[in-house]
């Protein structure tokens, strides 16, 4: 690999940070070395912490949009109401504008006529802005895999963030995957963070739903 | 069915009876005058028209309207079938008998190709206004990709061609190097579907 | 620098004169809407509202506009529940003058893929169709293909069928109270609904495995019979529903904000329900006493005791009040059938691809929304040859355009949802 011993002569560097960051969120994220992420005084604490807590109040108070086509918007509706209810988590405003909405869920069969008119709804919603697909409709063209007029999957018209399988999938898989979409918006792992370059993902591998 | 001998005459053909139904076929074009007899007849008074559809028995054979009617006086349903020629399939309207009959024919002209002479508002109802076939016809044939079929491909979205792929093109100048399992192999670019390190995620809106 | 010529600004369309719009679109070998060819304005070209000629008479009617009117899309996505339909108002002021629904947002093509489909997979694909009824969705073809088979159910499986078929018929009813408050914009009646469907529906899960598209119904019987979570489940529902309907029943019935906002509105005669094909409690609410299940009987309806409810208005208040009524019939006929149930199987011999004889067969059901028929014609093999649904909320769809005009706007959503139509039948 080498012959002539070029490499083992080259000296490496060796980078010292100047400041060991005893932050115990820059350890949790697995911070402390990168570049943006050591502390080099106190104007870069306030907006590692500020970023954080913004991605928390995105999280606790995603406001769908109401995009409920078919028979899991029926079941989109039971989980917003009293017996499974995503108010606790802040998800009860279903706004009808899609200008002030955060999560478009699309619940139910996307056809081919009405996918104009979806893909128009997630164009205007302003950014951040996320997608869940719920039912296999939406997922892959579900039961209608052969039909002539459905999209086999929304995600052949627009970037897709959860899949919830189900058809219907129950209010608590639905809600599952709300959880599971709160752990993407904290950790900056949906496919908005590939539209904006805001520093490096905050990944957490371990454990679940948090 | 008796009554129905006497009332439509030769009109109607090929009486045919279950517990249930009673059958009665007609030629398409006397279609309005036996509805008409059926609904206005005193004794028959078949007043509400229960169902309208369209049956199509192959490329070589004809089409088929077929009336569900419904009278008090008479417990079982009755049907009629109205034989409508498949190459020029041409039919009067009963849009004049009953108004709730405009959305069952404007269905059988969007899913059929059945024209129905003198109804006011003929167009297509559940496809959209620019669609070119007729989906429940016998020769429409549901692939197991919509993309594949031959008489799709109306939207772009089944249609390869319209697809955008210049964006899946390398930017001209980059140049990776050669693998280490293969030396001597030219460079390769970046995987399809990466340009200048953005992914197939970013396909909802135009850069 | 030389003194050049600055580039003339592209003028906005928005500026130009109307005719001087019409005249550019002309020079370039585009089409001219109606309104354009008028000289009328005609701003509205980007938001879905045709820019072709009008292809037909009523094309023409509604999407001309005389002095003072205006075109009003409310699009595919709209905050009343019932699902995708476009309706363009046109408008002069706030008053009503026409309306053309848009529908085929959710079409699905269940037809075409039922003719692939053997007999009993059919089933899976017409569950979506009237979600909010879906077991009268499988009961219609489950009659349909019982009769091209030349079999019938156990008396069993028929005394199962009609009793999840009342429940569910609790559980839409309720529903619509819920969305007509809805669409007024009462939050609070909805939540009620949705407490009553979950019960219903926790309870049809227990029977069926599922809580919404259930693929209960078979060829010749239901697939499973009641078991001991089911009993205890109806059992407890039971007993307090009667009193829960009224409650809910309550918060809205002497509303003086309900009663003034429906009172009087959408009034549908009997005549033109009947011949508009309006069936169902629609049709009841107009004075017609039409009831598939006293009309035509099917099932073990000609054994069970109920009454033919009809009111005489034909308003929106009306159609809410035969709804309440019928949740109450229901409730009654279950107690009956509950009653009566025979012990036996609940489900008859039937191989698994079952081929009927060739021939045709046609079977009503009462839903929900009203006259719902399947025609089914089968020849000989193993999936059917044509199979025909009539849903009754696509039909009811055409009074629309008959009640609207002369109402308001705000209007419109009130008498939309006391047709209680659902999107996935419209469309099929």
């Amino acid at each position: 690999m080498d012959p002539k011993g070029e490499l083992a002569r080259v000296e490496t560097a060796i980078v010292v940070p100047d400041q060991a960051p005893d932050d115990a969120l820059l350890r949790e994220f697995g911070m402390e070395e990168h570049p943006q992420g050591g502390f080099h005084g106190l104007l870069e604490v306030i907006p590692t912490k500020a970023d954080y807590v913004l991605d928390l109040i995105r999280a606790n108070s995603l406001w769908p949009l109401l995009s409920g086509l078919s028979c899991c918007a029926i079941e989109m509706m039971s989980t917003a109401t009293s017996v499974n209810d995503i108010d606790r988590f802040g998800m009860f405003p279903f706004r009808a504008s899609p200008r002030q909405a955060d999560v478009l869920i699309v619940a139910g069969t996307l056809t081919t006529k009405m996918a104009g008119p979806l893909v128009r709804l997630w164009e205007q919603m302003p950014e951040p802005k996320w997608c869940v697909a719920m039912g296999t409709c939406t997922t892959s063209g579900g039961r209608f895999k052969r039909s002539y007029s459905v999209v086999q999957g929304v995600d052949r018209v627009m970037p897709v963030d959860v899949y919830v399988p189900g058809c219907p999938p129950r209010p608590e898989g639905l809600i599952y995957g709300m959880m599971k979409l709160h752990e993407l918006v904290k950790q900056r792992r949906g496919h908005w963070s590939t539209y904006v370059d805001r520093g490096p993902q905050r990944t957490r591998w371990e454990g679940d739903v948090r | 069915m008796r009554l129905l001998t006497e009332r439509l005459g030769s009109r109607a053909r090929d009486l045919w009876t279950d517990e249930d139904t009673v059958e009665i076929q007609v030629d398409g074009a006397a279609n309005v005058e036996v509805l008409r007899t059926l609904r206005d007849d005193p004794d028959l008074e078949f007043f509400f028209l229960t169902d309208a559809g369209a049956v199509d028995y192959g490329i070589d054979a004809h089409f088929e309207v077929v009336y569900h009617l419904f009278s008090w006086k008479h417990p079982a349903w009755l049907r009629v079938r109205a034989r409508v020629r498949r190459d020029d399939p041409r039919i009067p309207t009963v849009t004049d008998l009953w108004e709730g009959a405009m959305f069952h024919e404007r269905e059988m002209y969007d899913m059929m190709g059945i024209v129905f002479e003198g109804n006011r508002d003929l167009r297509r109802i559940y496809m959209s206004p620019d669609y070119r076939s007729f989906p429940q016809r016998r020769d429409f044939v549901l692939p197991d990709d919509a993309a594949d079929s031959a008489a799709a491909g109306v939207n772009p979205l089944e249609r390869p061609e319209t697809w955008d792929l210049e964006r899946f093109r390398q930017a001209p100048g980059v140049t990776f190097p050669p693998s280490e399992f293969r030396p001597d192999a030219p460079a390769e670019g970046p995987p399809s579907g990466v340009q200048d390190g953005r992914t197939l995620a970013d396909k909802s809106r135009p850069r | 620098m030389t003194t050049t010529e600055r580039p003339q600004p592209i003028p906005d369309p928005i500026d130009l004169d109307r005719a001087e719009e019409a005249r550019l679109r002309t020079a370039a070998g585009l089409s001219l809407s109606v309104t354009q060819r008028r000289g009328e304005y005609a701003g509205f070209e980007d938001i879905g509202l045709p820019d072709r000629p009008p292809q037909t008479e009523r094309e023409a009617e509604v999407y001309t506009l005389d002095e003072g009117e205006m075109l009003l899309n409310m699009g595919p996505q709209h905050p009343s529940t019932h699902g995708v339909m476009r309706l363009v108002v046109k408008l002069r002021g706030e008053v009503i003058v026409d309306i053309d629904p848009v529908l085929g947002y959710l079409h699905r093509g269940i037809e075409k893929l039922c003719e692939n489909a053997t007999y009993t997979t059919v089933m899976t694909y017409v569950d979506p169709m009237d979600y909010l009824a879906v077991m009268h969705n499988e009961h219609a073809p489950a009659m349909a293909f019982e009769k091209l088979y030349g079999i019938e159910a156990p008396k069993r499986a028929e005394y199962i069928r009609a009793l999840v078929v009342e429940l569910e018929r609790v559980a839409s009813h309720g529903l619509m109270m819920g969305f007509l408050s809805l669409d007024m914009g009462g939050l609070t009646p909805i939540l009620y609904a949705f407490i009553n469907r979950d019960e219903v529906v926790d309870l049809l899960s227990a029977i069926s495995g599922q809580r919404m598209l259930f693929n209960f119904f078979r060829i010749g019987g239901v697939n499973w019979d009641v078991n001991d979570e089911f009993l205890s489940r109806l059992g407890t529902w039971r007993s307090h529903v009667l009193k829960n309907i009224e409650m809910n029943e309550h918060l809205i019935t002497d509303n003086e904000i309900f009663r003034g906002r429906t009172i009087g509105m959408g009034v549908l005669s009997g005549r033109d329900a009947i011949a508009l094909g309006v069936s169902g409690p629609n049709l009841r609410a107009s004075g017609v006493a039409f009831d598939v299940r006293k009309a035509h009987p099917y099932s073990i309806y000609r054994e069970l005791e109920f009454d033919l409810i009809t009111q005489e208005s034909g308003d929106v208040y009306a159609r809410y009040l035969q709804r309440i009524a019928e949740i109450k019939q229901s409730i009654h006929l279950i107690d009956q059938i509950i009653d009566r149930m025979p012990h036996g199987p609940v489900q008859a011999q039937v191989p698994g691809i079952v081929r009927p004889r060739p021939g045709r067969a046609y079977a009503a059901v009462e839903s929900p929304r009203g006259l719902y028929s399947v025609y089914a014609i089968s020849d000989g093999g193993p999936t059917p040859y044509r199979f025909r649904m009539r849903d009754p909320s696509f039909i009811s769809l055409q009074a629309l355009p008959k009640l609207m005009p002369g109402h308001l706007v705000a209007d419109t959503m009130a008498v939309m949802a006391s047709f209680d139509p659902v999107m996935g039948g419209v469309d099929k």
